[in-house]
């Protein structure tokens, strides 16, 4: 069976860099503070990208389900409360079981800068705070994805 | 910086977009609506002497790990001067999980303190007097609990209740709309409100049993003006299910109280605070007849700060809460929590919190601004901007009314969807460069600090210790009355009769947890389904 | 894939994938020889009807006795494409529903409320072992047409206020339903839009038979979604029994046929120069003709 290699999903131009792509906006834990993801959903929405959001107080476990049923490219948490470093951890086992470790891994909230490295080791790629444009969020997330 | 951006501009609207007269002056006051301190509608403020009869209460919000690790800052802020104390809670107690819940185990005493049962309270009150310090919680899903355990930590201290001063925030209606705490539906959660105002109009009457907090939709991204709008339409919310609960409004008002932000457009939020005092008497007056002057009174209380603080070039932030401050003392907020400078980014460390509570007192006893009362009352454009944001609100709570009131709003996610539409636009101006943030989108630098060397660790021990004294509070309690307590507190639930505090007071002597509470009254209310609508 | 065998969803989701990218070229190349058929349900409306939460109890219901795969179509914003995949189901009943695989597709650049390759979505979904199969998409219109062929039990979800809906029925713009459902039936007027439905649908003849039901529904009244269920149980039975069931399959097939040659069109279409569309009519036709045919090399 081949691979498909003309894809109908246009390639990502200038107008909508996101285009084709499907993320996963989520909200771990029991954090209630969602207007972040609630407008990184929108932008990456208007960038052209596919976008499910989860809605508060999700498992991780719930979180990975559902980003392995949909397929999508990319899981996008966002964490305000300080439990970043676990959350991400457990994140990562959920889908590392279901050998889906591939779907790329980004963060958004408070994350102080000395916990950058830690979140890296465990396979986060990008981690974006509110006062980063949101062009700038979407253009790392294109690259990326690319 | 790209040089399409474009240059600041001072600007001649507010960030809620109202005018701003370049040149104000005597025609634009109208003196009939400007009235006297301490006088009906209060715009002006609502007590005669200000700030010379009783100063704004100094409460700072605090909270972490274990409640000997709180109690030991709380003692150290009471020792430097701090008038009141302001209880900040773990998402876990918040949420009504125990800390050994998989859901709740990475949050115990991030953001604030873990207090799952009776115990925890009685050693974060440790050596301190009950009966003299005014405490405020910031609780809401579990504000019936939390204030239930409070009752009974001054029961098991010999202070008796009726001098029991302070708060509990209590307003589940934000939750659902910029918070995320909620628990229940929305009509079982009303009703344990009520039945918690109630309660505490008869058993702790000094006690605000209510705080209606605009703040959190404020600092989702609503304006200031929609803070306001949603802010009095929830209070009036609860002063509908209150009268339909028999509630006398004459007396009950007294108690109700406000809590909002303050952001850095200064004579926006001044104007946002004698607009409020003033359409919150009207309300009462003209909806529901009252006439009792302290039951028209609008109490509120302030955080200056929040999401108006940034985390690039962090010493800014000292001089936003400065400018906050001054805003709130001269609209006349009845109690100021300032921010720490490092709150954008963490949970602030001593000095930060010192240097934040010194910024109140040299407003208060340096600066002189608060020695005579509404000092920029009858200023051409305080005057006219204070009825301008009067005017704005309304219309506003008009729309509210025309959906359908706050509480359809809510179950169908209209009011969520609004306060992401207004963050999303708030972004993507100051994105475009049309609303200035120094140092992060003007007058930044790369290679600009994003932290202070001293940054707060959380005690990484914290969480386990706290789940070692659940445990052991678990073992060693007495298991029959747990049972005996939580059965009658489920039966209670189940009728819409009985108001369930004493039930819940029962519980917490029993040592029964937040969440074994929680769990029986989901048993009988159900959850909250959060409608994602975007 | 087996119907007892475990649901690997990992690879149905990366097959999911392929297929909503695939051009014609490799729809062709991916489809099976023999697909499977399994029963379909589509649920169609409005947007605003409150579709998406009746969908999900919907499949939350029939899941605790069969394996349900479902698709659910949202509107792509028409400028970038993006969208945003709606709210079904709570993650914490989805989570626990073993028997529940729910995948969210945009509309994409389609008009008539479906997706690119949407037959092909389905038919993948048949051969992952589901026993039903459920699709939502919006329908406004026209689009409740396109839906027809692709399943065989059709509920068209209405809400009280839906006068518009209704004059469309008159018009016979409309009757496609197998089953009409009044939700949010707790609001006023629920109980006089279910009696105009059935007063329509009494005025025409019942196409082959069947008497499309009237459901009022409401997602705070489980009974009512559970009485959904049971007309939608009624009306496969009744198909088993009474249909013409290679009719509906080749209707089935034309469609999907006409979606792929559409598509093709399209493709040659964008790709025929500006100098052929200046030759007369006749010849460009020709062209157009002529380039149809896939090139399987160059795929």
């Amino acid at each position: 069976m081949s691979t498909p290699t003309t894809s109908n999903a246009a390639a990502g131009n200038g107008a909508a860099p996101l285009r084709g792509k499907r993320i996963l906006v989520a909200k771990p834990g029991l954090d209630g503070h969602d207007i972040g993801a609630k407008v990184v959903a929108l932008a990456l929405r208007d960038a052209g990208a596919e976008v499910i959001y989860t809605g508060l107080r999700k498992s991780p476990q719930q979180i990975a389900r559902v980003a392995i049923d949909e397929g999508v490219d990319a899981v996008g948490l966002s964490i305000l409360s300080g439990s970043h470093r676990e959350l991400v951890a457990q994140v990562v086992e959920c889908l590392r079981a279901e050998n889906a470790d591939d779907i790329a891994l980004f963060v958004g909230g408070t994350v102080p800068a000395e916990d950058h490295a830690a979140l890296s080791a465990l396979g986060v790629r990008g981690i974006y705070t509110s006062d980063q444009p949101l062009a700038d969020v979407v253009a790392a997330l294109g690259a990326a994805l690319a | 910086m790209s040089s399409t951006r474009p240059r600041p501009t001072l600007g001649t609207r507010t960030m809620a977009g109202l005018e701003i007269p370049v040149t104000a002056g005597p025609e634009l006051l109208d003196p009939d609506r400007i009235g006297t301190p301490g006088a009906p509608p209060f715009t002006r403020g609502i007590f005669a002497d200000g700030y010379q009869g009783r100063l704004w209460t100094i409460r700072q919000y605090s909270g972490f790990g274990t409640a000997e690790d709180t109690n030991a800052r709380y003692r150290f802020l009471l020792e430097q001067g701090q008038t009141g104390l302001s209880v900040a809670l773990d998402l876990p107690t918040q949420c009504g999980y125990d800390p050994d819940d998989p859901m709740a185990r990475p949050e115990v005493g991030k953001v604030g303190v873990s207090l799952s049962n009776l115990a925890e309270m009685e050693i974060l009150f440790d050596g301190i007097d009950l009966g003299a310090i005014s405490t405020s919680f910031t609780i809401n899903g579990t504000a019936a609990i939390i204030y239930a355990m409070y009752l009974a930590t001054a029961d098991k201290l010999g202070v008796p209740r009726e001098k029991l001063t302070g708060t509990i925030q209590n307003d589940i209606l934000k939750e659902y709309v910029a918070r995320g705490t909620w628990i229940f539906p929305v009509r079982p959660s009303m009703r344990l409100i009520a039945d918690t105002i109630l309660y505490a109009n008869e058993v702790t009457p000094r006690f605000n049993p209510i705080s209606i907090a605009g703040a959190h939709v404020r600092d989702a991204g609503a304006t200031a003006v929609e803070e306001m709008a949603y802010t009095l339409a929830n209070g009036l919310a609860y002063v509908d299910e209150l009268r339909r609960r028999g509630g006398d409004v004459a007396r009950f008002a007294r108690r109700l109280s406000f809590f909002f932000y303050v952001h850095q457009d200064f004579f926006e939020e001044i104007a946002k605070f004698r607009a409020g005092r003033r359409l919150w008497a009207k309300l009462l007056q003209d909806r529901y007849g009252v006439t009792d002057e302290k039951a028209l009174m609008f109490r509120f209380g302030v955080v200056c700060g929040g999401s108006s603080l940034v985390a690039p070039q962090p010493m800014n932030n000292v001089v936003r809460v400065t400018v906050e401050t001054m805003a709130a003392v001269f609209g006349g907020a009845q109690s100021i929590f300032t921010c720490a400078y490092d709150e954008a980014f963490q949970i602030p460390t001593e000095s930060s919190a010192e240097l934040a509570l010194r910024t109140q007192q040299i407003l208060a006893y340096e600066s002189g601004i608060a020695r005579s009362v509404d000092a920029l009352g009858g200023s051409y454009l305080v005057e006219h901007l204070t009825n301008q944001t009067e005017d704005a609100i309304g219309a506003v709570m008009r729309e509210i009314d025309d959906y359908g009131g706050v509480e359809k709003a809510i179950e169908d996610g209209w009011l969520q969807m609004r306060i992401a539409e207004r963050a999303l636009e708030r972004k993507q101006k100051v994105d475009r460069g049309e609303s200035v943030i120094v140092g992060q989108n003007f007058f930044a630098r790369d290679d600009a600090t994003r932290g202070i060397g001293e940054t707060f660790q959380v005690d990484p021990n914290a969480a386990a210790r706290v789940i070692e004294k659940y445990e052991r509070i678990r073992d060693t309690r007495d298991a029959a009355a747990v049972e005996r307590s939580l059965a009658a507190l489920g039966r209670a639930a189940a009728r819409d009769d009985e108001n369930l505090m004493p039930y819940l007071v029962d519980c917490c002597h029993a040592y029964v947890t937040v969440g074994e509470m929680v769990t029986q009254l989901k048993a009988e209310w159900g959850e909250f389904q959060e409608p994602v609508r975007l | 894939m087996a119907g007892d065998a475990t649901l690997d969803r990992r690879a149905l989701a990366r097959r999911l994938g392929q297929l909503a990218d695939a051009s014609v070229a490799d729809v062709l190349a991916l489809a099976p020889a023999t697909p499977a058929t399994v029963p379909r349900i589509g649920l169609t409306g409005a947007p605003g009807v409150g579709k998406s939460s009746l969908a999900g109890r919907l499949a939350l219901l029939r899941a605790a006795h069969h394996r349900i795969g479902m698709l659910a179509v949202d509107p792509s914003s028409p400028l970038t494409g993006g969208a945003i995949l709606g709210d079904r189901i709570r993650l914490d009943e989805l989570a626990g529903a073993e028997n529940l695989y729910l995948r969210s597709i945009a509309s994409r650049a389609h008009s008539d409320g479906l997706a690119d390759n949407l037959p092909e979505l389905l038919e993948a979904l048949a051969a992952a072992g589901f026993e039903e199969l459920l699709l939502e998409t919006v329908g406004v219109g026209q689009a409740e047409h396109a839906v027809r062929s692709q399943v065989d039990t059709l509920a068209l979800v209405l809400m009280p206020g839906a006068g518009d809906t209704v004059q469309a029925m008159k018009a016979g713009t409309m009757e496609l339903a197998d089953i009409y459902v009044v939700n949010k039936s707790e609001l006023a007027g629920a109980a006089q839009l279910a009696a105009e439905i059935r007063r329509v649908q009494a005025l025409r003849a019942a196409h082959d038979g069947w008497q499309a039901p009237v459901v009022l529904t409401s997602i705070h009244d489980g009974d009512s979604i559970s009485a959904l269920s049971a007309a939608i149980d009624a009306h496969q039975a009744w198909l088993d029994e009474h249909a013409d069931r290679a009719g509906r399959l080749a209707a089935r097939a034309r469609y999907r046929l006409q979606l792929l040659l559409e598509r093709r069109l399209g493709e040659v279409l964008d790709a025929l120069s500006a100098d052929t569309l200046e030759q007369p009519l006749d010849m460009q036709f020709a062209a157009a003709l002529a380039a149809l045919p896939l090139d399987r090399t160059s795929s």
